[in-house]
């Protein structure tokens, strides 16, 4: 790897390599937590190891904004068609719906439907990360240089060749920074999974605040904030030009 | 050729063009001006279908431009536009490239084209090629934008206001370079403007319009001299009609054979405007002036009397 590439990736190593060494430092990270807890019996959470947690969360956050980038991305692209136009409030309210209704809420109603376990907190975190992606591939598409659509269709460029090569690649770092909110946002989220039953790394927490357990606590937001951290900075280095 | 047979486009309520006629001959620069929203842009993009007519007929070489594919017509003509409309994400080599891609032509070949295209709009290829639209100066960009127009040879060339948001030395710089080029392309230009000097600069036909309708067309000198009514005639310049008329008038048209000795000593060239050459005589006090050819030789002389055009058959006003 060259200089100026390790100097560019720095910061999104560095948190990543700091978030591997708690998850699966062991003792290390136990007799720091010790010192966060001293009366406690045990201090490291003793259903799962960290790592599997730790991959557990990332795979779900991974699902659900996959899912929603998908269906944001998508669905601003389509309303903003000559065809779907009139479909955009629509669209761009559902979306900020999505938000203000709170994940737990969700998760209340989606247990009955689709049973304890990964599926409700998916369903939750998806709803609750749409409205950041579809708000930002709106906005980009829509903030677009007049003169630049005209140009290219006086060119006599079709639909697809104007999306794919002038409307996405100019609106791109819009909604890249969409997703970056989402995404993150949902790596915290997601902790909520763990009162439904989804072990990730919500579950120290839920089972450190039913024991009164400090140390559990800790560690589960110290390593959500890590991966928070990890892919955030990595979203910042992102920069995706057509 | 093109051809707008009583041409209609309405927008609601609204008609932004009505019942137009006009004939754009091959090699014809024709100049669309009159006042903002009086539908000059709307009838520039009815012709690459960037908009549909509502009413009448369009012909491109006498085939009905309903019958062409949209996108395949936009691609045999011609745009360029006052904001330029380049890609801010491509170089200036691919955005020059813009259409022969799309009309597959091999890389190599299109390569090629962009180059002759560069070099022949003044922007220097090691220098611009990879620069970013940003990077430009609005001249320089306004030079790629018509680069652009022209990258698939196109035979018909529609520019909308393309100099509009240039200072006057570089817009005067590049209408001249566009009066070169169509010397030697002979391409069929459609130029909208709302500047009256860059369209007597530039058109061999004049189209004036107002509310949607054609108030008049004809020559820059024809329109000068005999304006259709007073609408016409102050967006031709009032007062200055005159001058402006000088302004396009070249003295090798006006001067008389040389007469008696002695040769006048002022002297003008022979490609000079009667503009020029009135400006010659108030510098120098004098009422007549030899008419120099390409080497400097004496053919012929001009006095302010022909100028002005006293003594001519049919004068009067010039
Ligand atoms: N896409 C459109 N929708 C509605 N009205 C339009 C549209 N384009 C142009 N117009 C109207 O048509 C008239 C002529 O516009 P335009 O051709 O752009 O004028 P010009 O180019 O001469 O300034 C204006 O009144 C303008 O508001
Ligand atoms: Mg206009």
């Amino acid at each position: 790897m060259s200089r100026s590439a390790f100097k560019r990736w720095r910061a999104p190593l560095a948190w990543c390599a700091l978030l591997l060494v708690l998850a699966t430092g062991g003792e290390w990270f136990e007799s720091l937590l010790r010192w966060s807890d001293p009366e406690a019996r045990r201090v490291l959470y003793p259903q799962a190891d960290l790592l599997t947690l730790l991959l557990r969360h990332l795979w779900v956050v991974a699902i659900a904004s996959g899912l929603a980038v998908v269906l944001g991305v998508g669905a601003a692209i389509l309303v903003t068609r000559p065809g779907g136009r009139d479909f955009l409030p629509l669209v761009a309210q559902a979306a900020s719906m999505g938000q203000t209704f709170p994940p737990v809420a969700v998760l209340a109603l989606a247990v009955p439907v689709l049973g304890f376990g990964t599926w409700p907190i998916i369903v939750a975190l998806l709803l609750y990360g749409l409205l950041p992606i579809v708000r930002n591939t709106l906005a980009g598409l829509e903030g677009l240089d007049p003169g630049v659509e005209e140009a290219a269709r006086g060119m006599g460029m079709g639909a697809a060749q104007r999306l794919w090569r002038v409307e996405l690649p100019l609106a791109a770092p819009v909604i890249l920074a969409g997703i970056r909110t989402s995404v993150t946002v949902n790596i915290a989220t997601a902790a909520l999974g763990a009162t439904v039953g989804a072990s990730n790394l919500g579950a120290p927490i839920i089972a450190g605040i039913i024991n009164g357990n400090t140390a559990y606590i800790l560690q589960g937001a110290v390593l959500i904030g890590l991966l928070a951290l990890t892919v955030d900075s990595l979203f910042a280095r992102l920069n995706w030009r057509g | 050729m093109i051809e707008l047979k009583s041409v209609t486009k309405r927008f609601g309520d609204e008609t932004a063009v009505d019942a137009i006629s006009l004939t754009v001959e091959r090699g014809e620069l024709c100049a669309l001006v009159g006042t903002s929203g009086c539908g000059k842009s709307t009838t520039l993009r009815m012709i690459n279908r960037l908009i549909e007519h509502d009413g009448g007929e369009i012909h491109i070489e006498g085939r009905p431009i309903r019958e062409f594919d949209g996108r395949l017509l936009r691609r045999r003509i011609g745009y360029a536009i006052q904001s330029t409309g380049l890609f801010p994400h491509w170089t200036v080599a691919r955005n020059i490239g813009l259409v022969p891609g799309l009309l597959k032509w091999p890389a190599a070949r299109v390569a090629e084209r962009v180059e002759e295209l560069m070099v022949m709009l003044g922007l220097p290829v090691e220098a611009f090629a990879d620069k970013y639209p940003a990077q430009l100066s609005g001249g320089q960009a306004q030079r790629v934008g018509v680069a652009r127009a022209l990258a698939a040879d196109p035979d018909i060339l529609l520019m909308d206001e393309p100099f509009g948001a240039l200072d006057p030395i570089t817009r005067q710089g590049l209408q001249a370079e566009l009066r070169d080029l169509q010397a030697r392309l002979q391409k069929t230009i459609v130029f909208v403007t709302h500047d009256m000097d860059e369209a007597l600069a530039l058109a061999d036909r004049l189209v004036v319009m107002n509310a949607g309708r054609i108030v008049q067309q004809g020559g820059p000198l024809e329109l000068l001299r005999a304006p259709a009514d007073d609408f016409v005639a102050s967006l031709l310049g009032g007062d200055d009609r005159g001058l402006k008329a000088a302004a396009i008038t070249r003295v090798g048209e006006r001067m008389l054979p040389l007469a008696t000795r002695p040769v006048p000593s002022a002297r003008v060239p022979r490609e000079a405007t009667l503009h020029q050459a009135l400006a010659v005589m108030f510098r120098e006090h004098v009422e007549r002036l030899a008419v120099m050819d390409g080497d400097e030789r004496p053919v012929g002389e001009i006095s302010l009397r022909r100028i002005v055009g006293a003594g001519r058959e049919g004068g009067g006003e010039p």
